[in-house]
């Protein structure tokens, strides 16, 4: 036993999966507390605002203090923000009708772009079939560069509580600053918002929370079952086998996914908790532990040690307790860590199918790909709102499955190179 | 003296484990074996014999891997050709092996057929189909193995049926030497009777000229084999006749292993059964000297450390002991 | 054919029957055992309002008279089954009067010709490489084991949206979704085909990624064991060429994931329709989804007994293709 746990210490699969697993555990128990909140709160008014720190203006213009700062890259770093993409199209469209080699024009380097454009623009100029509407676009177009390197001050205005007069606040000039720790409220937002302005790495730590109790749930329903049944069907043998072996032949061939629909369809939306969804998940997934279990039995029943407790007048139940389950507790193990993972996984496909936990109190990884895919968060570009989700279940999988191999190579030898 | 077919030189060949350690499994053992001969060779388990067995091969993978000496057969030095070499012209027309776990030594979803076929066309890629089939027919029957087993699948077949198949594919192709590790050691009586008269017939109709038979059950041996070799711990301390080995051993070894069997033939000996006490040395870092001394009831204090060499005996019989054969004769005497 | 061969198939004709008969029972009596049986969703569809009040009341007298709700359960049973055989699973209630075989009989052949080919293309990929993971070990193997575990721990829609926004959106090489573009009439034309094959190639590729994980680890645990088996060593020894060798030992590995495909076939179907509706294929995935929104249960209904009809069919395909291939399930008929 000890050097079997030794064994299992040693194998550098299962340590790095036992690790990443802890990891993803000690995070989802210490971000709450240094970073407690309604993970279902929307702060956001829109859908997905994306990743970043988050500023308020308001405040910034109430700055204790107001810095200044002689940056030299400033003013271009200014305009090459201004300079919408097409605009740049439309300028590289002119300087190649201009007779300009496209080659040459590289509309990422701003200013090589806009030298190149005073260089050559003409607005007076008449270029062969373009038309008047055209051509007026690109003098205002032109109007509108010769304005981006205006730095005139922002004057901020605001009425005065007493009188009501509109009087002026604050004249902002474009070298001045405000360090973002005088400014009162800041929120980082490391992964955005969802389509309901809510923080999704709050979401994303509760989810997964959820997921893995769901898991949990789901995989000890399903291990036990299997289990039990694997137990009788294996030890009693006889008529009770073959009846068994029937149950789980055909739940072998019949998609369990397709019970998990049907009976979550059947349920209903409002009946379905996180508790439910986890434990019909585990009532439709304890067909491979069944199966191990019996070959396992089966193998172990007409040994030695187990006839001569028969012998001896043991009872049943004591024979399976100390005469059958140390000797299978390791297949067990690794059914468990599989059903976890299958759990996890089979919550999420059941939730993008619409099947998943009411959505109103709770939040699993599922419903989170759900409401993503709803609002077409992948055809927007909200990367944000779903790849980490993707991301942790594979994680989660990934370090359940690298446990299950590690340990696989322990107790079988011969995969061992 | 025969036509010597097999000639062994200081063969040593060591096993690298998976951490990287070497084990001497088969260390400097040399022979010579006459066309016509059988040599029986026995010993405790790991004592080797089965490393002998693939060693004589002359075809190495891991994690066994060829050290030096020299295996020579038919006047052809094997163990200086390329892999390839060997596994052209040497692997199953000049020597050919019969495993330990025959039973499993088939492929299961093969037809036995087809895999005569793929041994005979891997030495001579032009054989024809209707060659091959002819020749194994014939062989098959000569053998007294129905033909029809050749279009049967290996788990269509008995152990015993399993066996014979994997003698008469081993030995399709002459080999001059056959090497048997262990072949009846898993039958019933009965099929183990029938593998043996196979073994007699193909020596005696002349398709193998000579024959290593490795078992750890002495009595077959004697009734089976011309000479028998004793090994222990990597090497050999003893060969004679089959007769002088079992009935006049001289090795302290050899000696305790043959009492620790019942012979055949009643009342020639009394039975006593005796374990020989102790372990054999751990071949990682073996011992100098004597490598039974430990075990030794008549081991002496230079043993342990001196170098022994193999004294030739007259009759062609060697044993590895500091003791001379007098002494020995004397010491067994006064038990 | 022969016997045992005839039993065998006759042995799992029977059994597909039986489960096909169990399959359709779970699926009449699931629904009706829970609270929201089929006719209370009709209730809750009448209650929730639709503003064509008529149509809704056609529908539900054309419900209780075709699946003979007002009858006993074990009667509406036989009705259910009668009207199986006839090919009729009612009519939809959202694309009223659409019937339900006819939307399915659209969306079947886009799920077979999708995930039919990708599946098996996934499980061919996946033996090759756990093949060589296994043969070559050192290196390949160290890299091979825990890129294939990582890949296959990606769920199937995820790894449909990787691709997607990889191949569709930034890269946009190929189009976001759909079996074909909405601007054009589906006909038999090299235009719409070409179109069709483009549509296919992300769908196609999430589902053979997704595939090809589990299968590898499968086949480099088989091969693994393949490899030490002892007819390799014989096979070795009778100096068969390594490459022949390996030849063997993938295909006695491969047999064992013919069944082992067949025991996951349910799973990797599962998590393709999930992967069809991220890529709004207009197969059986997306119009599953499409009857889960709009709570229609005849169309849900039909979708999960068709989807499971097609894994017990495919089954019962691998189960044959098995029994004639691989001569141990010959050998253990005969037993």
């Amino acid at each position: 036993m000890k050097t079997t746990l030794r064994q299992v210490l040693r194998s550098p699969r299962f340590m790095i999966g036992f690790c990443t697993f802890f990891l993803l555990l000690v995070i989802i128990f210490s971000y709450p507390i240094f970073n407690p909140g309604d993970p279902l709160e929307m702060i956001g008014l829109g859908t997905f605002f994306k990743p970043g720190t988050y500023v308020s203006l308001y405040d910034s213009v109430d700055a204790p203090r107001i810095y200044t700062l002689k940056l030299a890259d400033s003013a271009a770093n200014r305009i090459a923000a201004k300079l919408l993409p097409q605009d740049r199209v439309d300028m590289k469209d002119w300087l190649v009708l201009y007779g300009i080699d496209e080659e040459t024009i590289d509309i990422e380097d701003t200013r090589a772009l806009l030298e190149l454009w005073w260089r050559n623009y003409d607005p007076d100029l008449r270029i062969d079939g373009m038309i008047r509407a055209r051509h007026n676009a690109y003098v205002r177009l032109d109007r509108k560069l010769n304005g981006l390197f205006n730095s005139e001050d922002l004057t901020i205005l605001r009425p005065n509580p007493e009188t009501g007069e509109i009087e002026e606040l604050l004249v902002v000039k474009d070298s001045d600053y405000v360090n973002l720790q005088d400014v009162v409220n800041v929120r980082v937002l490391p992964l955005g918002t969802d389509n309901f302005g809510r923080d999704v790495l709050r979401q994303l730590v509760s989810a997964t929370a959820t997921s893995l109790l769901m898991g949990l749930i789901a995989g000890t329903i399903a291990t036990f079952i299997g289990l039990l049944l694997g137990l009788i069907s294996g030890y009693v043998g006889g008529w009770v086998d073959d009846f068994l072996m029937f149950f789980i032949n055909l739940f072998t061939v019949i998609p369990g996914f397709i019970l998990l629909i049907l009976i979550s369809y059947s349920i209903g939306q409002e009946e379905r908790s996180a508790t439910t969804v986890a434990i019909v998940i585990g009532l439709t997934a304890w067909v491979w532990t069944a199966r191990s279990v019996r070959s396992q039995v089966i193998s172990l029943r007409n040994r030695d040690h187990v006839n001569l407790s028969k012998l001896s007048g043991h009872s049943l139940p004591r024979i399976i307790l100390t005469d059958i389950l140390p000797y299978i507790a390791s297949y067990v193990v690794m059914a468990f860590i599989l059903q976890i993972s299958t759990a996890i996984l089979a919550e999420a496909s059941l939730s993008m199918l619409g099947l998943g936990p009411k959505t109103t109190e709770i939040f699993t990884l599922g419903l989170m790909m759900n409401w993503a895919m709803k609002y077409t968060a992948h055809l927007n570009g909200a990367w944000w709102a779903y790849y980490p989700v993707i991301l942790t279940i594979a994680l989660i999988s990934f370090s359940l499955n690298l446990m299950n191999t590690g340990l696989d190579q322990v107790f079988n030898p011969q995969l061992r190179s | 003296m025969g036509n010597v077919i097999l000639d062994v030189r200081g063969l040593t060949t060591k096993y690298i484990t998976r951490f990287n350690e070497g084990v001497y499994a088969v260390d400097n053992v040399s022979f010579t074996l006459e066309e016509g001969k059988s040599l029986g060779i026995a010993g405790e388990s790991g004592c080797g014999k089965s490393t002998l067995a693939l060693s004589l091969m002359g075809y190495y993978f891991p994690p066994l891997h060829y050290m030096s000496g020299d295996i020579i057969i038919n006047g052809r030095n094997i163990s200086q050709m390329a892999p390839d070499d060997v596994r052209l012209k040497v692997l199953g027309t000049e020597i050919a092996y019969i495993p330990q776990a025959a039973m499993n030594a088939l492929n299961p979803t093969q037809r036995i057929i087809r895999f005569v076929e793929d041994v005979i066309q891997a030495h001579d890629p032009k054989a024809s189909k209707k060659d091959i089939y002819d020749l194994a027919r014939q062989r098959f029957e000569i053998l007294n193995l129905s033909p029809d087993v050749l279009q049967k699948h290996a788990v269509e077949l008995s152990g015993g049926m399993k066996q014979r198949t994997v003698i008469a594919i081993s030995t399709i192709l002459s080999p001059k030497v056959l090497i048997a590790d262990e072949p009846s050691s898993a039958l019933d009586v009965s099929s183990q009777k029938m593998v043996i008269r196979m073994l007699r017939d193909l020596m005696e109709m002349g398709y193998i000229k000579c024959m290593i038979f490795i078992t750890h059950e002495l009595p077959l041996l004697y009734n089976v084999t011309d000479d028998i070799a004793v090994m222990y711990a990597g090497q050999f301390v003893e060969r004679g006749t089959a007769k002088e080995m079992v009935f006049d051993p001289l090795h302290p070894y050899s000696k305790g292993l043959m009492e620790s069997i019942i012979v055949p033939e009643a009342g020639t000996r009394e039975i006593k059964l005796a374990a020989i006490p102790g372990t054999p040395p751990n071949l990682k870092s073996p011992p100098e000297g004597c490598r039974f001394a430990a075990r030794c009831k008549y081991a002496q204090p230079m043993c342990q450390s001196s170098s022994i060499r193999f004294l030739e005996l007259d009759n062609a019989r060697n044993y590895r002991c500091i003791l001379p054969e007098v002494e020995l004769r004397e010491a067994y005497g006064r038990e | 054919m022969n016997k045992a061969l005839r039993k065998y198939l006759g042995k799992k004709a029977l059994w597909f029957v039986i489960t096909l008969f169990c399959a359709v029972l779970l699926n009449f009596i699931l629904p009706r055992l829970m609270p929201g049986d089929p006719v209370s969703s009709i209730m809750a569809q009448l209650a929730r309002g639709m503003t064509d009040a008529g149509a809704v009341k056609r529908v539900l007298d054309h419900y209780v008279e075709e699946f003979g709700i007002n009858q006993p359960l074990h009667q509406q049973f036989f009705i259910y089954v009668g009207n199986l055989l006839r090919g009729e699973f009612g009519r939809s209630f959202v694309e009223y009067p659409r019937t339900v075989s006819d939307i399915l009989v659209n969306a079947l052949p886009w799920t077979i010709g999708l995930q039919l080919p990708a599946i098996l293309t996934g499980w061919i990929i996946g033996n090759i490489l756990g093949a060589i993971a296994a043969y070559v070990r050192k290196g390949f193997d160290k890299v091979v084991l825990p890129t294939m575990l990582f890949v296959g721990s990606i769920p199937a829609f995820g790894m449909a949206i990787i691709l997607l926004s990889i191949f569709a959106i930034n890269l946009q090489w190929l189009p976001v979704g759909g079996g074909y573009p909405h601007t054009m009439l589906p006909s038999v034309s090299l235009r719409f085909f070409a179109s069709i094959i483009r549509h296919y190639h992300l769908p196609f590729w999430s589902i053979v990624l997704i595939s090809i994980g589990g299968q590898a680890i499968g086949m480099r645990s088989m091969s693994i064991y393949e490899l030490n088996a002892d007819y390799v060593k014989y096979s070795r020894y009778m100096g068969i060429k390594d490459r022949k060798i390996v030849g063997y030992v993938f295909r006695n590995a491969m047999l064992p994931q013919v069944t082992g495909l067949a025991l996951s076939i349910g799973t990797m179907i599962g998590g393709a329709l999930v992967a069809e509706i991220i890529f709004s294929y207009p197969g059986l995935g997306s119009t599953m989804l499409a009857a889960i929104n709009q709570n229609d249960y005849p169309l849900i209904s039909a979708t999960t007994l068709i989807i499971t009809l097609m894994v017990l069919v495919i089954v019962f395909i691998l189960d044959i293709i098995y029994g004639i291939i691989d001569p141990r399930v010959k050998a253990a008929l005969i037993d």
